[in-house]
């Protein structure tokens, strides 16, 4: 079951195109990983799905209902975390649940309920300061939990790890994945090893178009290019591989490295119990996130 | 409905919190006490002068002063209150816009005209609050020193005065809609004010501009009639729905 569906969306700024004809869709109760450079669009795809800004061209649509510009019926089922989360810091953080409950006609116990429940997951409950004074991974948890508080269906994230130390990344991480039950979650970032560490599903967005999107492990899955790597005692046999077998090639770290295409395993190995090579390690590549992320930003 | 008392609760709540609820209620309480105060001391001031007056040849008779004096000072210094009034809470919008607290607001569901309707209503209603507390104030010592039976026309002059008030905070919202900071606010109020005081420069125009309504003296000395001030309110009204209803579809097109 989609969630939500992006067909063909432009946008431009200016002189400079932003969207050129992105499609997205987001499988229910997945944690979709949304992949991009600074500046790719990511920001600006998000704000468009939540009706706040115009696309040129293109249609998105929240668990099948068209999103209109200035029109904010579908957010009833998005919650929100930017970027930089702005809130009103006159207010303690219970007191702006309390706000966002209100407006959204929640009644006054189901916002005591889900407030006191949504401070405890992001471990706010017992904070009586006012916003003004908080620190950002605090901001970025509250952000957390107003965006949760009517349990939307989707919860869109803009980088919500970004600007966080490794502690605060990880709690949000921890939070992210932990509701993944109940709502569906898109999250933007550029730092592969969060992706990793919690996504099911990721799309990359490059040059304003999705270059490459599907389930994570489908993903790695179909990119294995079973390479291989060896590592030997003497740099004599590595010279003498290298002469005999042209496409491996010597890594940084002095490792050999060749793909199952260029050379079959057998053959090289075949070689080395001929030779009596001193081996060290034979070892099959797993496809690393961050190369398969240069890969389509190189294509 | 329930959505809209809850922002109404919040602007509220930002009034106080703020200060500015607090520095507005200083500012109308102190004008409201310096108009009688002033009436009251003119006689007194006159006498210390009327000592080097006499010296320099210009003599000085004894000087009567009546509510009519105090109402006088009140035209005299409500620009004052409504100029506080706008400068404070010219904020009220661009703050938001700039720090982006209405984005979550926004995505969260609420409808963009009931968040202006919400701003829109804070504001009249502080305006009036303000004025009103001004007026009181005033009124109540002209009572307690003079007579305010002696003014003509005295609740049709100041509810004039009240609405050229209103005229100037659906400016403020209707600038508030377009502009990125404060400073926008205030220079399209006050150009706005100028272009108003410029056509009502032109003797055939002047009857049907806004800016009469604040000839509230002429009313309560008598020397001018309520019909007189007709059409100016009628334009006022005009303008006054015109702002709002402006507003609305350029602040749901705007981009938060």
């Amino acid at each position: 079951m989609e969630l939500l569906n992006i067909t063909n969306l432009h946008k431009r700024f200016g002189n400079k195109e932003v969207l050129k004809g992105l499609n997205l869709t987001v499988p229910q109760n997945s944690i979709f990983g949304f992949i991009g450079k600074n500046g790719a669009g990511k920001t600006t795809t998000m704000k468009t799905i939540l009706g706040l800004i115009k696309p040129e061209e293109g249609a998105v649509k929240v668990d099948g209902k068209k999103v209109i510009y200035g029109k904010t019926k579908t957010n009833r089922h998005i919650g929100y975390l930017p970027d930089v989360p702005a809130f009103y810091s006159f207010m303690t953080a219970k007191e702006y649940l309390a706000f966002c409950g209100e407006i959204a006609g929640m009644d006054k116990a189901q916002i005591k309920t889900r407030s006191e429940e949504l401070l405890s997951l992001v471990g706010l409950e017992n904070e009586r300061h006012r916003i003004k004074g908080f620190s950002r991974g605090m901001k970025q948890r509250l952000g957390i939990a107003q965006a949760l508080l009517g349990h939307p269906k989707l919860l869109i994230c803009d980088e919500p790890t970004s600007a966080l130390d490794p502690v605060g990344r990880k709690e949000i991480l921890d939070i992210l994945k932990s509701i993944q039950i109940e709502t569906t979650v898109l999250f933007s970032t550029h730092i592969l090893s969060d992706v990793e560490r919690i996504c099911t599903d990721v799309a990359f967005l490059d040059n304003g178009r999705i270059s490459m999107q599907g389930k994570l492990a489908d993903l790695k899955s179909s990119y294995r290019r079973e390479e291989y790597l060896l590592e030997l005692d003497n740099e004599e046999d590595k010279q003498t591989l290298l002469r005999v077998f042209p496409e491996i090639k010597k890594n940084k770290e002095g490792a050999l490295t060749f793909y199952e295409s260029e050379h079959s395993l057998f053959d090289v190995l075949k070689f080395i119990t001929a030779k009596k090579v001193a081996l060290l390690k034979v070892q099959r590549m797993e496809p690393s996130l961050e190369s398969l992320f240069m890969e389509v930003v190189e294509k | 409905m329930k959505t809209m008392l809850a922002f109404i609760k919040k602007e509220w709540m930002e009034q106080v919190r703020s200060g500015q609820l607090i520095i507005l209620g200083i500012i109308f309480v102190l004008l409201g006490i310096m108009n009688p105060a002033i009436a009251k001391l003119t006689p007194w001031l006159v006498e210390i002068m009327a000592e080097t007056l006499a010296q320099s040849g210009v003599i000085v008779g004894t000087v009567t002063v009546n509510a009519l004096d105090s109402w006088q000072q009140f035209f005299k210094n409500a620009p004052l209150g409504l100029i506080a009034f706008i400068i404070i809470q010219s904020r009220i919008f661009t703050k938001e816009h700039q720090s982006g607290t209405l984005v979550l607001v926004v995505t969260r569901g609420m409808d963009r005209t009931k968040i202006l309707v919400a701003k829109a209503t804070s504001l009249v209603a502080l305006w009036s609050v303000g004025y009103w507390l001004s007026f009181t104030i005033t009124y109540g010592y002209n009572g307690y020193f003079w007579d305010n039976d002696i003014a003509h026309n005295l609740l049709f002059s100041v509810v004039c005065w009240w609405l050229f008030g209103l005229l100037m905070v659906s400016l403020v919202v209707l600038f508030s809609t377009m502009a990125k900071s404060n400073t926008g606010v205030i220079a399209g109020v006050g150009f706005s004010a100028l272009v108003l005081y410029m056509i009502s420069f032109y003797p055939k125009l002047s009857p049907y501009t806004p800016t009469l309504l604040t000839a509230g003296n002429a009313l309560v000395r008598g020397l001018k009639k309520i019909r007189e001030y007709q059409n100016s309110v009628a334009t006022t009204f005009a303008l006054i729905v015109l702002c709002f209803t402006l507003c609305i579809p350029i602040f749901n097109k705007k981009q938060l």
